[in-house]
Parts: structure tokens; sequence; C-alpha cells
């Protein structure tokens, strides 16, 4: 159902033990702070494997959620902007991330640029709960969705590379 | 416990990491693209195993096929190489020029790489299975290796020879190879086969026996070719062991030697198919004869000859089939026969089948029916069948006459010099040896007379043989004597060769004895001529005397007498002439019994000379007319070469009263009533018209009434009254024989009146 390398990334990014949303005060924090370590570990991952695609910071509660991601296509860095926020019901909802920017230009997304996920996204998250994460969240949805849709579209001609920000390093 | 602190912190930790921690590191695809940009820009050269995911070198490759190999025991396939290297088959075939460059020890064949080690040891291999097998063949090892016979042969087998594999390459093919003991021991093998063999064989019956290979046997066979021969360089070719063709050829030689002939079929029986040749090779300083069924020794055919000889100086025969082989067959005979009877020889013998006789022998034989056959030709003249041969060879074309005329000649020359021959033999009984040498003497001419003998029965063939004796009188008078020779089997042909010659001398006898009757028939017959010729004279002139006697009587009288005269008097003088015109001819024939028709048919038979003039003369005879008739008779006699005599007037009254004596003197002597009367009318007219009168008793009356005015009347009374009494008498019936005394009675007074007549007349004129 994932594929080996998406499972592999999984495998490295640790679960999570508390059980809270937004609305739940102290247990939120907790659950915040594991969101946390639990980003940090993903990101270092990505990076020791040379495979960093995205950036991310959230307010100062945590409930919102913004930055951006990157994908490499035929040496060409395409960026795109992040934007979502955590839903009430969070842990049982997963994340609805959204990449405003390619609202309308695919027919995978919904209203407001938020991607639509695959089949197998929903019911796996909804067993994990909550062991999973927005770490999981990015690595087997956005991810799995940016790698397929991604192409596609420049294939396509509805995305064109922008000459951007020095910010990419060789 | 968590407080927000700590989640600002983890927020900032969070985002350091995010910043910061984009280490220098390359991604194992940045690797992969960097290399693929770096080959693309053939800045490096690389070479990407079969999963893709690794590169190497060129001389890495190189490396690793070498390692390979090594591994591999010297010898390695690409396809292996390929895939324990995990490099694509394209980069292995172009990097094998690479490593075989410069390296003398390593081969690349049939997309495999093969070096000297391993070489080194197959050749080892080889060395040892040359060592168990004693031979081995380049392309069995193909075959095991799996390699090209070329390679084999000149870098493994040819290389190492002599070093590590030792054997000898053959001479005649150099894929074979064999170790020194193989060989002593195939050609041991041979050796006691071919000593052992005593008959000739068929090489691949031998080759099956001893197992030793076609060529090997066919080498090796040179060295030892001291026991025999072989035909061919083939399977199927002979093997001919010389202690068979010694003794084949001493059982020639030594049954040559006995018996002086060789028979091709015994030389076929004993294996010699090409005898020709051989005979050629073996006999060729041999004197030989060469027939159809065997060659003969020269000694043998002079053996013969000599017997050919004896038999002609001891007047015997010689039976060829006894003193040659018996295998001969009749063809064979008639060469040697051919041979040794020369030309010289041929004059003294007859050669009837395979028998070669003396000619003096056959000549006893001939003698011994001589006397028969003088006999015999005695019998056929005297029963005038040699006429009839003679006859009927005569009527054949004049040619053929001629050429018999001179043959005649000299059967008459030869007859004499037989009878000189015979007699020469006959004499001098006690002497043999002169006997002897007289008769080789007469041997000679003999045979001219044989010559000529030939020559004259060819020529008798074309006319009809008149068949003397026969071949079973030959056979009957010879066989005792042929019997007692021993020479039954060839009675019939002694017999066939005698009869022409026996049936010559008879007709020769026959002809002599012909010749001396003839010779008195000769004289006989110019008497005949004469005669014929008077007679036919004389009844002419009757003829004549008697037409002009029957012109005093009336027309109608007259006739009845003509006819009369034709039928009797010249029916006489016609049957004269045929008689006469038969005896030319030498035909029997007695014009006088024959009927008409009889006489039309022989005269038609006669050649057409003869032919026409006759049957005139006979159609004459069917006329009333007395000229016609002499003129006829005239042309006949001129044919017949006679002459008629001219008419001689003053003969005729002599004619006539020599006739009317004549009937007077038969008038006397008369006893016959009827014909007293005819008599007497016939003298009385003759004596009133002094001419002759020839009539029959019937015209009588006739005549009667003529010499009515001549007679005075009792005697014309007389006479009419005794005719009719002779009428009656004539007519039977009642009073025949009262008519009969009176007649008897008056015969007397008749005969006187005739007498008494004739006065009168005599008187009157």
């Amino acid at each position: 159902m994932v594929d080996e390398g998406t499972r592999k990334t999984l495998s490295g990014i640790p679960l999570l033990q508390t059980k809270a949303g937004p609305r739940d005060k102290e247990l939120w924090i907790q659950r915040l702070k594991e969101e946390y370590q639990s980003l940090i570990k993903y990101v270092q991952n990505n990076k020791e494997a040379d495979n960093d695609w995205f950036r991310l910071e959230s307010n100062k509660e945590g409930t919102r959620w913004f930055g951006k991601c990157w994908y490499i296509h035929e040496l060409l860095k395409y960026e795109f902007e992040i934007d979502f926020d955590i839903p009430v019901t969070y842990p049982h909802t997963a994340p609805e991330i959204a990449l405003p920017e390619l609202d309308g230009k695919t027919a995978k997304m919904y209203r407001g640029g938020k991607i639509c996920l695959s089949d197998h996204f929903k019911p796996l998250w909804a067993r994990n709960v909550p062991k999973f994460g927005l770490s999981h969240a990015m690595a087997l949805g956005l991810g799995p969705w940016l790698a397929v849709e991604i192409p596609d579209l420049i294939s396509k001609g509805i995305i064109t590379y922008k000459e951007k920000e020095p910010e990419k390093t060789t | 416990m968590a407080s927000w602190e700590e989640v600002k912190r983890l927020a900032a930790d969070f985002q350091k990491v995010q910043l910061s921690s984009t280490t220098q590191r390359l991604s194992e695809r940045n690797c992969i693209e960097i290399v693929s940009w770096l080959i693309d820009r053939k800045l490096i050269d690389l070479i990407f195993t079969s999963d893709g995911k690794e590169y190497m070198t060129s001389s890495q490759l190189v490396q690793d096929i070498l390692g390979e190999l090594y591994i591999r025991g010297g010898r390695v396939n690409y396809v292996e190489l390929s895939k324990t290297i995990a490099v694509d088959l394209n980069h292995i075939i172009n990097h094998i020029p690479e490593v075989t460059h410069g390296r003398k020890d390593i081969y690349s064949i049939l997309g495999q790489l093969i070096d000297t080690s391993y070489i080194i040891k197959i050749a080892g291999e080889i060395n040892q299975k040359l060592i168990q097998q004693g031979q081995i063949n380049i392309g069995d090892l193909t075959i095991q290796y799996d390699l090209p016979a070329d390679f084999l042969q000149r870098n493994v087998v040819e290389k190492y020879l002599g070093k590590l594999i030792h054997g000898e390459q053959d001479k005649n093919d150099s894929k074979i190879f064999f170790t020194e003991s193989f060989i002593s021991r195939s050609r041991a093998k041979i050796k006691g086969a071919l000593t052992a063999l005593t008959k000739p064989t068929v090489v691949s019956v031998i080759l099956n026996q001893i197992d030793v290979t076609d060529k090997l046997f066919f080498s090796l066979f040179d060295q030892l070719s001291m026991y025999g021969v072989l035909t061919g360089r083939t399977h199927s070719s002979l093997y001919v062991p010389s202690v068979y063709s010694r003794s084949q050829n001493e059982w020639v030689k030594n049954f040559y030697k006995q018996n002086g002939y060789l028979e091709f079929d015994a030389l076929i029986r004993l294996g010699i198919t090409d005898y020709k040749v051989y005979l050629k090779k073996h006999f060729a300083n041999e004197n030989v004869v060469t027939l159809k069924s065997c060659i003969l020794s020269f000694q043998l055919v002079e053996r013969i000859e000599a017997d050919v000889e004896e038999c002609i100086n001891s007047k015997s025969f010689v039976d060829l089939q006894g003193s040659l082989p018996n295998l001969l067959d009749d063809e064979d005979v008639k060469i040697i026969i051919d041979k040794v009877v020369t030309v010289q020889r041929q004059r003294n013998v007859v050669i009837l089948d395979n028998f070669v006789i003396s000619k003096s022998f056959i000549d006893i034989l001939a003698k011994n029916c001589e006397g028969f056959v003088q006999d015999k030709a005695k019998e056929i003249v005297q029963s005038g069948k040699y006429q009839q041969h003679l006859t009927e060879l005569q009527v054949k074309t004049t040619k053929l006459h001629k050429v018999d005329v001179e043959e005649d000649v000299k059967v008459d020359k030869r007859e004499e010099r037989r009878k000189k021959a015979s007699s020469g033999k006959s004499g001098g009984g006690a002497q043999g040896r002169e006997t002897k040498t007289k008769s080789t003497k007469k041997h000679a001419r003999t045979k001219n007379l044989q010559d000529d003998d030939d020559d004259y029965s060819e020529k008798s063939e074309k006319r009809a043989v008149l068949e003397i004796i026969t071949i079973e009188d030959i056979k009957k008078l010879v066989g005792d004597k042929v019997e007692e020779e021993g020479l039954s089997e060839i009675v019939e042909n002694i017999a066939n060769y005698l009869l022409p010659v026996l049936n010559e001398i008879g007709l020769q006898a026959a002809a002599k004895l012909y010749a001396t009757t003839v010779a008195d028939q000769t004289a006989s017959r110019r008497h005949t001529h004469n005669d014929v010729q008077n007679k036919v004279n004389a009844l002419l002139g009757d003829v004549r005397l008697f037409e002009k006697g029957l012109k005093c009587f009336p027309l109608d009288v007259q006739t009845h007498l003509y006819k009369y005269l034709l039928k009797s008097i010249c029916l006489d003088i016609v049957n004269e002439i045929l008689n006469y015109v038969a005896s030319e001819k030498g035909l029997n024939v007695e014009a006088n019994k024959l009927t008409n028709e009889q006489r039309n048919k022989f005269v038609n038979d006669l050649t057409p000379d003869y032919k026409n003039i006759l049957q005139n003369l006979l159609k004459t005879l069917s006329n009333h007319n007395i000229e016609e008739f002499t003129d006829a008779v005239e042309v006949c006699l001129t044919e017949c070469s006679m002459i008629l005599k001219k008419i001689d007037k003053k003969k005729d009254k002599l004619v006539v009263s020599n006739h009317k004596q004549a009937l007077l003197e038969q008038l006397d002597k008369c006893d016959d009533s009827a014909l007293t009367l005819h008599l007497a009318s016939l003298i009385i007219f003759i004596t009133v018209t002094q001419n002759m009168l020839h009539a029959s008793g019937r015209h009588v009356s006739s005549i009667l009434i003529y010499l009515k005015q001549y007679l005075s009347a009792d005697q014309y009374l007389e006479l009419s009254s005794y005719h009719d009494l002779v009428t009656l008498m004539l007519s039977g019936g009642s009073e025949a024989e009262n008519a009969k005394d009176l007649l008897r009675e008056r015969m007397t007074t008749v005969k006187k009146i005739a007498n008494e007549f004739k006065k009168l007349s005599s008187e009157k004129s």
C-alpha cells in the first residue's frame, strides 16, 4: 500500500503518544512538544538522506502551520507555499494540507488548495491515531502527492519554473 | 509538566534543524547525475554493470576478465564472463581484443577465452588418452573438448607433439595421431591376419576381424606387402595372399605342363576372373594357341598335326576329339583343325565333325560301294530312267546343256583317271610299303580331282540330280567297314560325304553305258530314217494313184472314198511320221495304237517347231482333201529331214500292175466269200480303168454299179447276185447259213470272172 521508500521514511519518524487536540490545554502542549520532536527527527532524517524538501513553522499555539515545500524535477526546483490549520478534532482528523498556489490547477485538490490525499491515507491515519502526527502527514500525504502531481503538472505546462531565491545549494 | 517554553524551544530547535542541517553530502542520485553528466561530456569512460548501479573502468574490466580466466582454469566463455562480472556481453566482446592484445598465451576462440595453462592441461589429457587408446583422431577430440579441429590440431596437438604428447602423426592423415606401440600392435595384428589368410579375402572382412581402421590398414599394408597383394585401395578390394597366388600359379603351371592345355573356366573357378591378362602375363613366353574356351600348348597342336600326318600316311582316320582335351567344344576343334590341316594337307584328308579322315580311307570305302553303284547305273540306264533324266535336262535351257557337255568331257577324263588309280592301288598287295607311296602320290592327284569335283557338284546342284544311290544304301554298304574301325558314330557323315561322290560315279557309269547303247541306236536310227522315208514316199505314191482311181466315181461316192482313203493310208503316213518324231525325241510311243485324242495330246506336248506342223497335219486328216494332206506331209517331212521323191509317172503303170498282181494273189488265197467279192471288184476296176482303187467292202456295191457298163450281162448278174448273197450273209438272220453255202459254191465262179475279166479286158485293150 505504501511504497518501499515511504515505508522506510516512515519507520524513521518517531511515533507520538499523547492523544490531544488544541483544545486540551495541558495535553495539547504535551502533544505539540511530541509533534515538534517528531518533525525535528524527520527533518534530520531527511537532511541526512539529502532529501530535505520542506520548511515548516507554526504560530504560537501550534494550531496553524505554514511554510514551503519544493520538488526537484529535471534538475529544476519547483517551490510551493504550504498553509494549513490543525483541525479541532485533531488528532482524530488528519490535517488538511493546502498548497494555495496550485488551487484550481489540478483536479486532485479541494477548494482552497487542499490536496486530495489518497484513499489509503485516511484509513491509515484513522488506524494510527494518536501515533501519527504532522510529520507522518507530510511524509505520507504531501510527499507522495508532490511526487505524482508535480511532474504531471510540469509536463502539462501548468507549472513553470520560476527563477528565484538563491537559497538552494548544491 | 510541559510548558509553552518548552514548545517554543522545540519550535526554535526545529527551525534551527531545518535551516542548518542541509549537509554537503551528495546523495546517490546526485552522484548518478554527476557521473552520467561526465560520461555525456566524454570526460570519463566508464562501463555500466548490467544492473546499472555500478560503473567500472575498462582496465578494471580487463583485469576482471583475466582474473576470471585464471579462476576458471584457463578457459572461460564470454557469456559466463558477462554473468559473473555483471557486465553487458557487448562490453566483454569489445574488450576481448584488449585482453588478448600482447598476450600470446591467450586465445579467443568460439566465444571463449583460452590460455596456455588450459592448453597444457588438455595436452596432458590428450596424451593420457593417446596412451590408453593408442590412436587419437582430432575429430574425436573436437567433440570431446568442443573446440575447433584446426585449433586443436595446430595449437594443441602439433604444438606439444613430442613434448607433452608422445606419439606420431599419421603421414597420410594429419588428423590422426598414434603411439609407437599402437602402430606396432596394429602391424602385428595385420601381419597375423595376412599371414593366416590362404585365400583371397575382401579387405572389409579382414578389417572387421582385426579391428583396425582401413586407413591404418592401408598405410601399414605397404610395409608388410610381402605377404600378398591388394587388388585395390577400397573396402571392397581383395587381398590376395601371395601364398594363394603362388599355389594358384603352381596349379596352373602344373596343369598346363601335364595336360598341355588350360581351360578358361578352370581359371575362373580358381578365382582368376581376368584370365586374359593373367595368361598374357604368365604365358607370354609360352607358345600357345588361344581358343575360345582354353589355350592349348603348341606341343599339343604339334601332336595333333603329327596325328593328322600319321592318319594321312596310314590311310586311316583320326578322331581329334580323342586326342584333344575333351572339354573343347566343336568351335574350338574347328579352329584347331583349321590350324592343323594346312592347304597341303587338306588335299589328303576329309574332315567330318571332329574326325580327320584320310582321303584314301574314304576312297577305300567308296570302292566298296562302286560295284553296287555300277549295278545301279546299269539298272537305271536299262530302265530308261537315265534317258528320261537326260531328256529332262535337255528340255531345260540350252546354256545348261552346254555346261553339261563340258562337264561330260571332264567326267570322262576323271573316270579314266580313276580307273588308272584304282588299278594302281589294287596291284601289288604284297609290298605294302610300295603301295603306300603310290597311294600318297595318287592322293595329290585325286586332290585335284576333288577340286574339280567340288566345282562339278556345285554346278550339278543347279540341275536335277538323278539319285543313283541313296544314303541308306551307302550306310548299308559302308557300315560294316566303318564299324570295324569304330567310326560308327559318324556313319551318317561319311555317307553324306560319299553320297555325291558315289552318285557322280554312278552317273558317269550310267552315261558311259548310255553312250554305248546310244551308239547302237544311232546306227539303227539312220536305217529307220531311210525306211520311213521310203515307206512314206511309197504310201504317198499309192495315195496319189488311189486318188486318180477314185475320181472315176460319181461325186457322192467320191467323198466316201476320200474319207476312207484319209482314214486308212493317210493315217498310216501320219503314224509313220509320228513314230519317227517320237523316236527322235527318245519317247516311247506307238502311234498306231493311239486314238485321235492321244495323238493330239502327244503332238501338243512336243516342242513348238514340231507341234505346229504336226497339228496342221492332223487337221488335214479330218478334211476330205488329199492335196492339202500331201502338202502338210511335205512340210512335215522336210522338218524330219526327209526327201519327198518326185512323182515318176513311168513307174505308175508298174505300181498299178504290181498292185493288181498282189490283189490277184490275195484273191487266189482268199477263202472269205465277202473278201473275194471285194477283191474281185477291185481287180476288175483296175483292169477296166488302169487305175488303183482303195475302197472298203462297203463300197463294193457302188463299184459294181460303176463296172456294170464294162461287164457282160451274165457276169454282172453273177456278181450282183453274189453281192446280194454277201449282204444277206452279213446281215445275219435265218438265211445267212444258206447264203454262206451258196456263196461258197459260187466263189470259184466269181474268182474266175475276176481272172478271166482280166484276160478279156487285156484282149480288148
